[in-house]
């Protein structure tokens, strides 16, 4: 009898469908993938203390948000524009002067954004930084103030 | 004279690297992709200053509407009824983790009352830094 002897087996992987699969792969990932905002403002809040230093508002350079996004400084209407050159003369004398923003309830979010954003530019607009931002809340605001 | 026949090439696009080109886009998608927690729709204010917001940070975020929803950065974000729920999540996640960092997701035009009562009751959960998310303000350039 006659053996057949071509029977044998490859000793190959099969690879050729590895791309379809690798490719595959890749397309879940790319209809899986949201590029998102995973970056912003810090706001660092003060921490607990027993004894708050008691700012007085005379004691402050205090920035209204007024609905529109208009800005009064210190009672003064002032364009954003000129928000950090006003500062500049009063922190040269006292660096660590409090800078309070005060936002109207009704103004948007993004005009209180806007101002911190413009402080915390200072150190590449006027050379100089605005150490002490203050956010205060409106029942932090009544009831230290009121 | 004898006449060398002209060789025959077989058309071929060679794939051999296909493989390889696939699974290095793959370890590319695998690196770069962050599950989110938070999938709230809103339209993010522009800043100059971004700083990147650490990992497994905790999500509030508050819609146009002043719709809030929270996350612990390890689950997907639920919402919430008012701001006295913020305060109760925010104190929790506070007190096993103090130092945890809160992420303020808020739409540009939501009216500031709704961003001051939820930054009060972060603020009375004692939080120690919050991120408000932002996306990129571009700088005009001079001249």
């Amino acid at each position: 009898m006659k053996i057949n002897r071509d029977n044998k087996i490859s000793d190959e992987i099969p690879a050729s469908s590895m791309a379809d699969i690798a490719f595959l792969l890749i397309i879940y990932f790319m209809v899986t993938t949201t590029f998102t905002a995973t970056r912003g403002l810090d706001f660092g809040l003060p921490k607990e203390d027993d004894n708050p230093p008691e700012i007085e508002k005379e004691d402050s350079v205090h920035i209204q948000v007024q609905p529109g996004g208009n800005i009064v400084v210190d009672s003064k209407p002032m364009p954003l524009d000129n928000l950090l050159t006003h500062l500049e003369g009063i922190l040269k004398d006292n660096p660590t002067k409090p800078v309070i923003i005060q936002t109207d309830p009704q103004a948007s979010y993004v005009h209180m954004v806007t101002v911190l954003d413009e402080l915390r530019q200072s150190e590449d607009k006027i050379g100089m930084e605005v150490k002490n931002i203050s956010i205060p809340t409106r029942r932090e605001i009544e009831s230290f103030w009121y | 004279m004898k006449l060398q026949k002209s060789q025959q090439f077989t058309p071929m696009i060679p794939t051999a690297s296909m493989a390889d080109i696939a699974f290095l886009l793959i370890i590319f998608f695998m690196v770069t992709i962050t599950f989110e927690v938070d999938k709230t729709q809103v339209l993010l204010p522009k800043t100059v200053i971004r700083l990147e917001v650490p990992k497994k940070a905790a999500y509030v975020s508050v819609t146009e509407q002043g719709l809030i929803k929270v996350s612990d950065g390890e689950e997907l974000s639920n919402q919430v009824n008012g701001v006295e729920d913020v305060l109760s999540f925010a104190s929790t996640v506070v007190a096993s983790n103090p130092s945890k960092p809160f992420v303020l997701k808020a739409d540009s035009n939501v009216a500031y009352d709704h961003i001051d009562k939820v930054l009060d009751a972060l603020k009375q959960a004692k939080v120690e830094v919050i991120y408000l998310l932002s996306e990129q303000q571009t700088v005009p350039v001079d001249g």
